[in-house]
């Protein structure tokens, strides 16, 4: 019981650290700096500011992190009734996937200067690590919107139980895959500055934790193993298993996003065939013309889910 | 050719050569310890029937 209690409060306190890394300032004299609305940043204050100070717009320099030298254009700014919390505005939308740097000059509070603070202001981590893990499910689904995976698409969505199985069994093999290869990568291949064999070491990697799986679970739980039956060994020849890993490498995501986008990409998975395997239960029964059973049909269904997958794309979360 | 370049392939050979090494004892070892007895039997009669797929 205590040793439960124990593995709950850990976890509670990790939760706690990534959501409260979203609004820590690296001034004293600032308590709070967020994105408000689609142009604002808000700026909350430890006391007062002057006002004819926050009125002047040259006090404020604004860029994205990638590109500290392009500023971006202040409309106005506002000052609270209490004179604590200060809103920027700016003429064009803020793109709040990027980090932004904000530099204030000369703070001034009660007429005494505060001195110059340098602050990032950056979206919750919380909230992108959940837009990673939607996006890769449902906005950026692999097998709808990058037509990868199809092989086994197609393969296993005839039966219901098949594609759960399937799904599944991908799902778990993805993240460990994923997460093993970056592991690699980042501590191995770019060390040695071997990246540009990527591709080889990572199929090594997903063909070697399929194998291990197959063979513990072999022994470990026959059941599940002839549950997964020849799905397991079909994995292998995935591309999304292989494109996950890649697509990790490319952005440099850390820890926590690779097996955020790795779940995500094998849930998203898992959706598609039981989406795509119940149309084809039903398919069974419908009088669909000679030259179009089978095959043909399928790929006309997985057209029209394609179609309505692209209903998702340019969604944001948080 | 540039030094550089052959000191590259040489260390790339040997860090994907060691992974390659660790992780086949790895999985060997693996083998060995979660194998599941097979009734040899089975195999003899598999091998005497017809093979095809």
């Amino acid at each position: 019981m205590v040793k439960r209690f124990k593995t709950y409060s850990v976890i509670m306190g990790l939760m706690m650290a990534l959501l409260l890394s979203g609004c820590e300032t690296e001034h004293r004299f600032i308590k709070k700096v967020a994105f408000k609305g689609d142009d604002g940043i808000a700026v909350t204050f430890a006391a007062p500011v002057d006002d004819g100070w926050a009125k002047d717009i040259s006090n404020f320099i604004v860029s994205e992190k990638p590109d500290p030298d392009i500023m971006l254009d202040i409309k106005d700014t506002a000052l609270n009734p209490d004179r604590t919390k200060l809103t920027i505005s700016f003429k064009d939308s803020l793109n709040q996937n990027m980090p932004h740097i904000l530099t204030i000059k000369r703070i001034i509070s009660k007429g005494r200067p505060q001195g110059t603070a340098t602050l990032t202001v950056k979206k919750l981590y919380f909230g992108y690590l959940l837009s990673i893990l939607i996006g890769a499910m449902i906005i950026h689904n692999f097998v709808f919107t990058k037509y990868l995976g199809l092989c086994v698409f197609f393969g296993t969505s005839q039966k219901k139980s098949t594609a759960v199985g399937m799904g599944i069994t991908f799902t778990f093999v993805i993240v460990f895959a994923s997460l093993m290869s970056w592991f690699f990568y980042q501590f191995v291949l770019k060390p040695f500055r071997l990246d540009y064999l990527q591709i080889v070491v990572f199929i090594g990697m997903v063909s070697l934790s399929v194998q291990g799986a197959d063979t513990i679970l072999r022994k470990v739980n026959p059941a599940l193993f002839k549950a997964f039956g020849v799905y397991l060994v079909l994995v292998i020849a995935n591309c999304i298993i292989l494109a996950v890993p890649l697509i990790l490498a490319d952005n440099e995501y850390n820890m926590v996003e690779s097996f955020m986008l790795a779940l995500g990409a094998g849930i998203g998975f898992l959706i598609a065939l039981f989406l795509m395997s119940s149309v084809r239960e039903r398919l069974e029964l419908a009088n669909v013309p000679v030259s179009y059973r089978g095959l043909p049909i399928a790929f006309i269904v997985a057209g029209l889910f394609a179609l309505s997958f692209m209903g998702f794309s340019g969604m944001s979360i948080f | 050719m540039d030094p550089l370049y052959i000191k590259l392939a040489i260390g790339g050979l040997a860090v994907l050569g060691s992974i390659g090494l660790v992780f086949g004892i790895g999985l060997a070892l693996a083998a060995h310890k979660f194998a599941v007895e097979i009734n040899p039997k089975v195999e003899a009669v598999l091998e005497v029937l017809a093979g095809a797929q």
